[in-house]
């Protein structure tokens, strides 16, 4: 029993940061109805920035979060740029593998600017675990919990409490309707796209400094992990995401915990994959309307 | 030949099968991310029938053929109800699920003395069919091509079959294939069962040009090239696919062209490209329009010069 919950409070925090990444997925998905591939490879971008400044200047956490926020959200602009904005109605496919080519571009730029395999990324906070009867707590773990619910408050006021997220939320459910009453959905995406990439880029930033390093491979765990926090928390949806990262983060601590580390990869897919089957639009989501707006025949 | 020469041909010879395999799927309208697995399981059947089973080559990558399309049958049926985005991450996680339990797969039988098999995470080696039989790598690649040619050639006359019209059909507007009354479903599987043979008998012959084998080799990054391969090349004939191959092992891959630099420029010219041509070099006019500028300079179908006469 004490296992268990001190488990599921594991997962709980790591959940947190899939939560977070998948709300940018989301956000990007709800604008423009596709897959962008370099989601993940846009937050390594930021991630490599800030290792540089760490390990090159020995830069403090805040700046590096400050450097990893921007990298993610300017490469997050590269992208939309060239795979989305000049793309037209029909080619879907085509923005995802252009996408899948930036990413190529994109991991191997940040290969060669930082070409070792590991390095060092700077810790969120020092110090011993505190305990609580037979309970541990990392206080840097508490510290990225308190931060990922407080970033999705911020996103949260910035979609439902401002101008801007008017107009997001416009396009989102209609973007011929947007555009008839004002909305400028070109500059919409892009910052939809630039938002969602801060995001994330903040996320990435508070799972590396848990980890305490950072690899060539974060790029793609990034895109995975948010696209199956997304893809079962129900595509398109705020809370959804966040509901699909803390599902994943705790079955995943578990399957890990009972079995093993291979498991837990296993067992996330195949949540992944039962979930598309009985469920296409999430647990927490409504019916699927992806349908066509997604594939090479949509209009 | 030279002996580098001779690699990199087979090399894109063997990748071409999982280009081709994601190219048909992708002519029914239905993104897979997931053929690498099917490649994987032909490479995993097919070694297993030579190296473990003493099978002879030809029977290994027919049993690699029936195992990729009878798994590519066995997740179809879940998963092709469901359409774009949702069959597109359905087949990834499929696929990622397959390479972690090849990553726990151990299945090991003594020959000549040597452990053989596949050995989970350590791969599966010693498949050496080709070395114990005396076959020359050049003959090797002679069958490789022999097979690519032989599946080019199944493709191009499925284009021209009523199935082949039926799958673009369903590509091209789903509602309307389906008022004029093709079964959606039906088809569907039958172009995911093709597809998961021309993966299996692809992943079967890689097995045996490469002599090892290991699950990470088959993991979404091989999946999402063939995709991509289909794309870049042009999806207006069988062709675009492995020229889509041929840009990026032959000309990229091989020659060493720009070095460390290569995936920022190649990166870089996919996206312009697909920009300007969302369907790949050699999309339908293209295609098209080579046609019919051969027909003009070759006109040898006798019914349609007479038919211009009169």
């Amino acid at each position: 029993m004490i296992d268990f919950v001190q488990t599921t409070v594991d997962g709980v925090m790591v959940g947190c940061s899939y939560g977070l990444l998948a709300i940018g997925f989301t956000l990007i998905f709800g604008v423009i109805r596709r897959l962008n591939l370099s989601y993940g490879p846009s937050i390594m971008v930021g991630a490599y920035l800030g290792t540089f400044l760490y390990v090159q200047f020995g830069a403090g956490p805040l700046l590096v979060a400050v450097a990893v926020v921007a990298g993610a959200a300017i490469a997050g602009i590269y992208v939309e740029r060239l795979c989305f904005a000049p793309m037209k109605g029909g080619a879907g496919v085509a923005s995802m593998v252009s996408s899948f080519a930036i990413w190529m571009q994109l991991e191997q730029a940040m290969i060669l600017l930082l070409p070792r395999h590991t390095y060092a990324f700077p810790a969120l906070a020092t110090g011993a675990p505190w305990e609580f009867g037979p309970f541990t707590l990392r206080p840097d773990q508490l510290l990225m919990l308190i931060l990922a619910i407080a970033t999705g408050i911020i996103v949260n006021t910035i979609i439902y409490r401002t101008r801007f997220g008017t107009g997001l939320r416009l396009v989102t459910s209609n973007q011929i309707a947007a555009h008839l009453v004002g909305v400028n959905v070109r500059n919409v995406m892009l910052g939809a796209f630039a938002l969602a990439s801060a995001v994330g880029g903040f996320a990435g930033f508070l799972v590396l400094a848990i980890d305490q390093q950072v690899t060539p491979m974060f790029g793609m765990w990034a895109t995975i992990k948010g696209l199956i926090a997304m893809m079962i928390g129900g595509l398109g949806s705020v809370p959804g995401a966040i509901a699909g990262g803390l599902v994943l983060g705790v079955i995943e601590a578990h399957a890990q915990g009972l079995v093993g580390p291979q498991a837990r990869d296993l067992t996330a897919y195949l949540l992944l994959f039962l979930c598309l089957v009985l469920r296409p639009g999430g647990l927490f989501g409504k019916a699927p309307e992806a349908d066509g707006a997604f594939s090479s025949r949509s209009t | 030949m030279d002996d580098h020469v001779v690699s990199v041909l087979s090399n894109i010879g063997v990748i071409s099968f999982v280009a081709l395999s994601a190219y048909l799927l992708l002519l029914t309208g239905e993104i897979s991310f997931g053929q690498q697995a099917f490649f994987g399981i032909g490479a995993y059947a097919a070694a297993i029938a030579t190296a473990m089973w003493g099978w002879p080559l030809a029977a290994g990558l027919m049993l690699g053929a029936l195992a990729g399309a009878s798994s590519a049958l066995l997740v179809g049926l879940p998963t092709l109800r469901l359409h774009g985005l949702y069959f597109a991450v359905a087949t990834l996680a499929f696929a990622e699920m397959i390479r972690i339990l090849l990553e726990l797969f151990h299945y090991q039988v003594a020959v000549d003395g040597e452990l053989v098999g596949p050995n989970g995470t350590d791969g599966f080696g010693g498949i050496r069919y080709v070395f114990q039989n005396k076959i020359g790598a050049f003959e090797y690649m002679l069958l490789i091509y022999t097979l690519l040619a032989t599946a080019l050639a199944g493709l191009w006359l499925l284009e021209r079959s009523r199935l082949g019209v039926a799958f673009r059909m369903i590509g091209g507007d789903e509602t309307l294939a389906k008022t004029s009354g093709i079964a959606i479903t039906r088809h569907r599987m039958i172009a995911a069962a093709l597809a998961g043979a021309l993966a299996g008998i692809g992943g079967g012959l890689y097995a045996h040009l490469t002599t090892y084998i290991e699950p990470r080799i088959f993991d979404i990054m091989l999946g999402v090239h063939a995709l991509a391969y289909g794309l870049i090349g042009g999806l207006g004939t069988a062709l675009g696919p492995l020229l889509g191959v041929l840009i990026d092992i032959g000309l990229l891959g091989s020659t060493r062209l720009f070095s460390g630099y290569r995936m920022i420029v190649f990166g870089g010219l996919v996206a312009v490209l697909l920009i300007f041509r969302p369907r790949g070099l050699l999309n339908e006019e293209m295609v098209h329009r080579i046609g019919s500028f051969w027909r003009r300079v070759w006109p040898t179908d006798p019914s349609q010069k007479s038919h211009g006469k009169t």
